[in-house]
């Protein structure tokens, strides 16, 4: 009897033990969301929103490696490279492998914001306030045209002014991707459609967005990149005529010293906008490569060190001149030295230098003459101004002012300038498509001179 | 008329010793036909009541039954022989044990005497070289370094190739805990000496009884448990000196100048460029033009270590009730500077029989272990990163004491003076059971096991470290772990004439919970003000919370038919929270047979051939080692400027299923002259489909990867074990065992084509994780350029195998495999007299070692980081024949990722060399001393391998849970040798 008893004891246990197991296989996941929930509200989608701008500031992107990328490819002995990661090294000698690990980031985290703000822009339906629903789309398709932008400026051959542009871009994905059904496999649209998507996105983000957006971009933030576009196509009548309207309207204005430009954690006057770095979120990866340890660098010397070549640009005298620290034996700009300032991205004195260089190439003077423009710069810097400006003096003025900030190859492809025997076209100033992605989608072609 | 007749009983007394004359407690002895029984005390000595003409049966684990009769004597002393037919010894299996005579599995088995031979803090050290198929690899010389054990091969390409860890019947957490890529081994708080045997399941019929996971093999540990008898205590007390197994030339001050001076002009600079770039490495320049420092600074990152270990235990008990209590210490100094690891630990396990029906009994284990750990190899703060700088840069200002800043990288020597990192662990190993005999045949046995992993990893950087630039930083990361595991299952045992059967039935449900929270802040007041509490600024933290659970069904019945059929079957049914709603259950069935073909009658009696049993095995397992959630889509939290955000984090599949590997063994086993000598070989074949891999996917779609059940891959390979007892005389023994396997591992689909991950892929048709790189072609003997196998297709289909300086013109080749195929373990055991002597090879051949770090290591002087003394063989002529190219300074001569730094990982290894005397125990009798060993063991003493680096077998451990990323070395420091002197003491 006592046995069975023990018996009963044992098989009742076992119900009861297989009955509850089998509801606990049902967990969910404590930090994560389904897209469906995650879609799901407008307070959700403002999430995603901003969640896209800390994608574009991250170390890979407008953080530091893209403006690294830029001022080293365009390097004939301006900057020194002396860090040890091989990567950048393969841009300061021009030879790029395919699997460069900062060229696929660029890549891959270039597109994986563009899917962020593709999720905004699908999931537009929840919003239920207009100027919200717009505002989001513009910022959105400000952050979509921006990236496209630069994904095209550094995957393909730069963009001639009076050709047809048929050459490969990159590809345009306007679809969000939440679940793998949704993976597209695209092929390379044309140079000249990337710069029309991108400028049609900005286009739209000018439209829609208000004239003020606290630390995100607003109506001019819109404006402010597509006079850079325009530059960078050579339409200046365009380019000039955005950066005036931003200059005008949009209440930013240059910082009174050359210096306050620099090293803010908060945005200064003149930023129109900046990637944002506090000690918990963001990074200055500019500070990583181009300042002293001492000062949050990786090395005691700073991994990019500026050359006697560069200061060949200044007559005496100028504050700019003087923006510079030594670091063990190296000159080492002082524009990226705080390890926590927030990252420039555009500050207005480029909005002037892109309406002088427009004006006097198109001999016009909207908004201000282009002699004035330009010794207005100069006279924050403590600069003597130079009487009848020539077209050379005002490159030569964005070299001064402009200089480390990640415009170096641009300019370089823009003006059909040499980078040491290269000419601005050369294959090797074009980043290869990553290979990882010229492995997973056949429909990618490889740039030429990359195997 | 009525005869009155009865037994005449007596009392015989006797002693029972082994064949070295040693008493043998424990010795069974029983009156034949009877259960009345008693057992030798630790002097073995017995005494038992019983009647003239009965017969006394001994028997004794691994000793020949004996029986007597009783006669007019009232004493009878035995000296027990050993039973050379091993066979027959207890196996585990997956709830339950076997013998190894009736096993149709193929089961590796390491006794506690092997274990205690390796001294070194991570139990599963001790099982390299030990068992066939089944290759155990320390990640690096850190003495709390991860520990890979790779059974038959790799049979997945991107989730968990680690085995499942049960112990005493509970699986345990493996999950590797650390903060900075530097993986800790999650069993280091395990104390070897506890363990009474290790067995690993490697076939799908011993493995799928565990289902989901027996994939990668399963490791049952045993602990020790007390026997009924007289109180045993043991002590071991050690201490070993330790020292690395292997340092590589660099270059000194002398022939750095001369170097690096000849690769400053070499790029078009003069001589007083090169003494430029000195002078600003170097205190003076007489430090580097006169030789004055000349530091060697691989001797200040790997330093001597030692390793000291300290155990009691006391076992014992009465027929009721038996117990196993031990202690332990464990002081690790590794050889790596500023690595040390102490380890406390406790065990006791207890096992009561209240009625003839019912058993408890409850393990316990718990452990405290303090670690002093380093930065991942990828960190200018780890010591071997140190070699990089330059010979005339002073270690340390001219005090001695505090580091000097001025060095080309970061002065590792800062972490020692101004920082700290340290793990503690504590965990709780617990285990209950009770054991209920329902009927003679039937029993039912209910097991509640719980495993308690708590983790606190803190950091401290000074305000001098490479946290100046916030005047110091401090983090502080908790993690806990918990699992409970409920098992209930009945047994099965009964003889139908000649039918011996058993089967087992039973569910299992497991649960495991994780929880996390981390700080992290910075600008501290004073480098004494070390916990994040003293930081101005908070920069981090979090917290977060995840689980996952099985819920499973098993069962198993096998049949022994006239002591030569074996057959034998399982089911288990698993089902996981880890998988889609769709596939949350998978079916894991397995069958296997034997034949004992000694048995029939036309061999019975071969003198020669003593056992020849033929088996063979096929089973599906799984593999359920993926993240918890990852079949699903997911967003998580992310911030820009302090502001809440959100960002997708994976794509998921929600069809994700088990990965399925059905896997076929053949073996035959032969025993020789009464099994003195016997060989087991197998041949197994394991195909693994629906692989589950992280596939990747077109970036532009915002994401990198997937993962799927996609592709099929398959493993084979041969195992041989060979065991024989050369000498079995009173004064003389000498076992050998050997065992050599291959394995052969093809990925046989992969639909999505190549996946590349940095220098490894996975490619159809060849070995998972192959090296993928371009192939170097030495310097070019007419300008020194260095020069690649453009390995491009030409238009007829050929492969064009011309040179080329251009290394963007080269293609990349699939060029040798990470795992060897080939591995092989040696040990012998021999006693002469008093004397003891033990030692193992072990060996591996055909894998592959790259050394990530030859990029600047031995990189033709292209940076400034010192340069292996192979460099001097640089090309400096036209004629010159070398594979060394020119050294440019800043010139990238074949600094690129090709087989310039690819090397054959061969080697074989003196694992251990142990020799021990024991004092006769007349002397130590006098001292109440059953016993008294010395011993002295050497480990690691000697590597053959032409590789240059530190090791073939240390790689780098920031990647290492990566399963592409394998047999890549990066400045990852070699294991220590540890010359040991110890002393067993029992009473």
């Amino acid at each position: 009897m006592k046995t069975t008893y023990i018996n009963r004891i044992i098989l009742s246990l076992l119900t009861v033990v297989l009955i509850s197991c089998a509801d606990n296989l049902n967990l969910e996941p404590e930090q994560s969301l389904t897209p469906d929930a995650a879609t799901g509200s407008e307070k959700n989608i403002q999430n995603i929103l901003t969640g896209a701008y800390d994608l574009a500031g991250q170390g890979e992107l407008y953080g530091g490696q893209i403006y690294l990328a830029s001022e080293l490819l365009a390097n004939d002995g301006e900057i020194f490279w002396g860090g040890t990661f091989s990567q950048p090294g393969e841009f300061n000698r021009k030879r790029i492998t395919t699997t460069n690990s900062f060229v696929a980031d660029l890549w891959i985290e270039g597109y994986e914001t563009i899917n962020q703000a593709n999720i905004v822009l699908d999931n537009l339906n929840v919003v239920t306030e207009d100027s919200d629903k717009n505002r989001m789309e513009g910022e959105a398709k400000f952050i979509r045209g921006m990236m496209y932008f630069e994904l095209v400026r550094f995957f393909a051959q730069p963009y001639e002014t009076t050709q047809a542009n048929n050459g490969l871009g990159v590809p345009i994905v306007l679809n969000s991707v939440t679940d793998a059904s949704q993976i597209e496999f695209p092929s390379r649209s044309t140079i000249s459609e990337v710069y029309s998507q991108a400028i049609n996105d900005l286009t739209d983000a000018y439209n829609l967005l208000p004239e003020s957006n606290e630390e995100f971009a607003d109506k001019y933030t819109a404006e402010a990149l597509l006079a850079r576009i325009y530059l960078q196509q050579g339409n200046y009548p365009a380019a000039r005529d955005a950066a005036n309207d931003v200059i005008e309207n949009s209440g930013h204005v240059i910082t009174t010293t050359y210096e306050g430009a620099f090293n803010n954690e908060f945005n200064s006057t003149e930023d129109i906008l900046a990637w944002q770095v506090t000690a918990q979120d963001g990074i200055n990866d500019m500070n990583t490569y181009w300042s002293t340890r001492e000062f949050g660098g990786r090395s005691l010397t700073a991994d990019v060190s500026i050359e006697l070549p560069y200061f060949d640009y200044f007559t005496v005298p100028d504050d700019r001149m003087d923006f510079f620290y030594e670091g063990n034996g190296t000159d080492v700009t002082t524009k990226w030295q705080a390890q926590f300032a927030n990252v420039l991205f555009i500050r207005v004195a480029e909005m002037h230098l892109i309406r002088a260089e427009s004006n006097f190439r198109e001999g016009t003077g909207v908004g201000m003459s282009a002699e004035d423009e330009i010794n207005a710069i100069r006279t924050r810097a403590n600069a003597d101004p130079i009487p009848g400006i020539t077209l050379q003096d005002i490159l030569d003025e964005r070299k001064r002012e402009l200089a480390f900030e990640g415009f170096a190859i641009h300019d370089i492809k823009r003006l059909h300038l040499n980078v040491g025997n290269l000419p601005y076209n050369d294959e090797s100033l074009v980043l290869p498509i990553p290979q990882r992605d010229i492995d997973t989608n056949d429909n990618l072609e490889q740039n030429p001179g990359y195997n | 008329m009525t005869y009155l007749s009865y037994a005449q009983e007596k009392t015989i007394n006797g002693t029972i010793t082994d064949q070295d004359g040693l008493p043998l407690p424990g010795v069974n002895i029983q009156i034949n036909g009877t259960h009345t029984g008693t057992q030798t005390d630790f002097d073995g000595k017995y005494s038992i009541n019983a009647t003239v003409g009965s017969v006394l049966i001994y028997t004794y684990i691994g000793q020949k039954t004996e029986e007597r009769t009783v006669g007019n004597s009232s004493t009878i002393d035995i000296t027990m022989q050993e039973d050379a037919q091993a066979l027959d010894e207890v196996v585990i299996v997956g709830y339950g044990t076997s013998t190894k005579r009736e096993v149709t599995d193929n089961i590796a088995s390491v006794s506690s005497e092997d274990i205690n031979l390796i001294p070194t803090p991570s139990v599963q050290s001790t099982l390299s070289g030990k068992a066939a198929g089944v290759q155990v690899t320390q990640v690096n010389g850190k003495a709390e370094s991860g520990i890979k054990i790779r059974v038959r091969g790799v049979a997945t390409i991107s989730s968990s190739q680690e085995p499942l860890y049960v112990i005493d019947g509970v699986p345990m957490i493996n999950s590797d805990e650390n903060i900075n890529d530097s993986p800790i081994n999650p069993l280091v708080s395990l104390n070897p000496n506890d363990i009474e045997s290790i067995e690993i399941l490697k076939d799908a019929s011993s493995a799928a009884i565990y289902g989901a996971r027996g994939t990668n093999g399963v490791v049952l540990i045993t602990t020790k448990r007390g026997k009924a008898g007289k109180t045993k205590v043991s002590i071991n007390s050690s201490y070993g000196w330790s020292k690395p197994t292997n340092k590589r030339d660099f270059l000194n001050t002398r022939e750095y100048v001369d170097l690096f001076t000849e690769a400053t002009i070499n790029s078009g600079g003069t001589e007083d460029d090169a003494a430029y770039y000195f002078n600003l490495f170097a205190e003076n320049e007489a430090d580097w033009r006169n030789n004055e420092v000349d530091t060697d600074w691989q001797d200040l990152a790997l330093v001597d270590g030692s390793v000291e270990d300290f155990g009691v235990n006391v076992s014992g008990g009465s027929e009721k009730t038996q117990f196993f209590l031990s202690t332990g210490y464990n002081k690790t100094d590794a050889i790596i500077r500023g690595n040390k690891l102490e380890r406390y630990s406790l065990r006791s396990n207890i096992d009561h029989t209240i009625s003839n029906k019912f058993k408890v009994g409850i393990s316990t284990g718990i452990s405290k272990t303090k670690i002093d750990r380093l930065s991942n190899d990828n960190s200018f703060s780890t010591p071997l990163q140190a070699i990089a700088q330059l010979p005339f840069s002073k270690p340390y200002e001219d005090n001695g004491v505090v580091p000097n800043g001025s060095t080309l990288y970061y002065n590792f020597l800062f972490q020692e003076y101004n920082a700290d990192h340290q793990v503690n662990i504590w965990r709780v190993l617990a285990n209950l059971y009770g054991e209920y005999q329902i009927t003679q045949s039937l029993k039912f046995r209910s097991e509640f096991g719980y495993d308690f992993n708590n983790q606190v990893e803190e950091r401290f950087f000074g305000s001098l470290t490479e946290s100046a630039s916030t005047n110091g930083y401090a983090d502080a990361n908790a993690v806990e772990n918990e699992k409970y595991v409920l098992n209930n299952y009945f047994s099965f045992d009964k003889t139908f004439s000649n039918i011996d059967f058993n089967a087992v039935a039973g569910m299992s449900y497991e649960d495991d919970r994780r929880r996390l929270q981390s700080v992290e802040g910075q600008e501290f007041p004073s480098d004494d003000l070390q916990t994040v509490d003293s930081a101005a600024e908070i920069t981090g933290g979090g917290s977060s919370r995840t689980a996952y659970n099985f819920l499973s069904y098993f069962g198993r019945a096998g049949a022994t038919i006239a002591g030569k059929y074996i057959l034998k079957a399982s089911l288990r049914y698993d089902g996981s929270s880890r998988f889609g709603k769709d596939e949350r259950y998978g079916l894991f069935p397995a069958v296997s047979a034997g034949w004992i073909i000694s048995e029939e009658n036309f061999l019975k009696n071969n003198e020669t051939l003593s056992l020849l049993k033929i088996r063979g095995s096929w089973g599906i397992t799984g593999n359920a080692g993926i993240g918890n959630f990852a079949s699903r889509s997911l967003f998580g939290g992310a911030s820009y400027n302090e502001r809440a955000a959100l960002s997708p984090t994976q794509l998921g599949d929600p069809s994700l299923k088990w990965e399925n590997t059905s896997q076929y063994d053949l073996g035959i086993d032969f025993g020789f002259f009464n099994n003195r000598i016997s060989l087991e070989a197998d041949y197994y074949n394991k195909n693994t489909s629906d692989l589950l891999l992280d596939q990747p996917v077109p970036s532009s779609s915002g994401f990198t990867s997937i993962t799927q059940n996609v592709g099929e891959l398959k493993n084979e390979g041969f195992e041989f074990v060979l065991n024989t007892k050369n000498f079995i005389k009173e004064d003389f023994f000498w076992s050998t065992s050997f065992n050599i396997s291959t394995n052969k591992n093809e990925i046989t689909e992969l639909p999505g084509g190549d996946i590349i991950s940095g220098r490894n892929i996975a490619r159809e048709g060849e070995t998972v994780a192959s090296f993928y790189m371009v192939e170097f072609a030495g310097a070019d003997p007419d300008n020194g350029d260095a020069l690649f196998v453009r390995n491009t297709l030409n238009p007829d289909g050929t492969i064009d195998r011309s040179t080329t300086n251009e290394f963007n013109e080269a293609s990349r080749v699939v060029s040798g495999s990470p795992f060897p195929d080939l591995i092989a373990g040696l040990s012998n055991t021999i006693r002469f007299k008093d004397f003891d002597m033990s030692f193992t090879f072990q060996g591996q051949w055909g894998a592959s070692i790259y050394n990530d770090g030859g990029r600047f290591q031995s990189a033709s002087a292209d940076y400034f980081d010192n340069q292996t003394s192979d460099q001097l063989d640089r090309w400096q002529q036209p004629g010159d024949i070398t594979d060394v190219p020119q050294a440019r300074l800043f010139g990238a001569n074949g600094t690129q990722q090709s087989t310039r730094y690819l090397q054959e990982a061969d080697f074989i290894r003196l694992r251990n060399v142990t020799l021990g005397y024991t004092i006769p125990s007349e002397v130590t009798k006098k001292f109440q001393v059953e016993r008294l060993r010395l011993y002295f063991t050497a480990f690691n003493l000697l590597t053959f391998t032409d590789y240059t680096g530190w090791d073939p077998e240390s790689t780098a451990d920031f990647n290492s849970n990566n399963d592409l990323a394998v047999g890549v070395d990066f400045y990852s420091a070699p294991p220590a040798q540890t010359l040991t002197l110890g002393i067993n003491i029992d009473f």
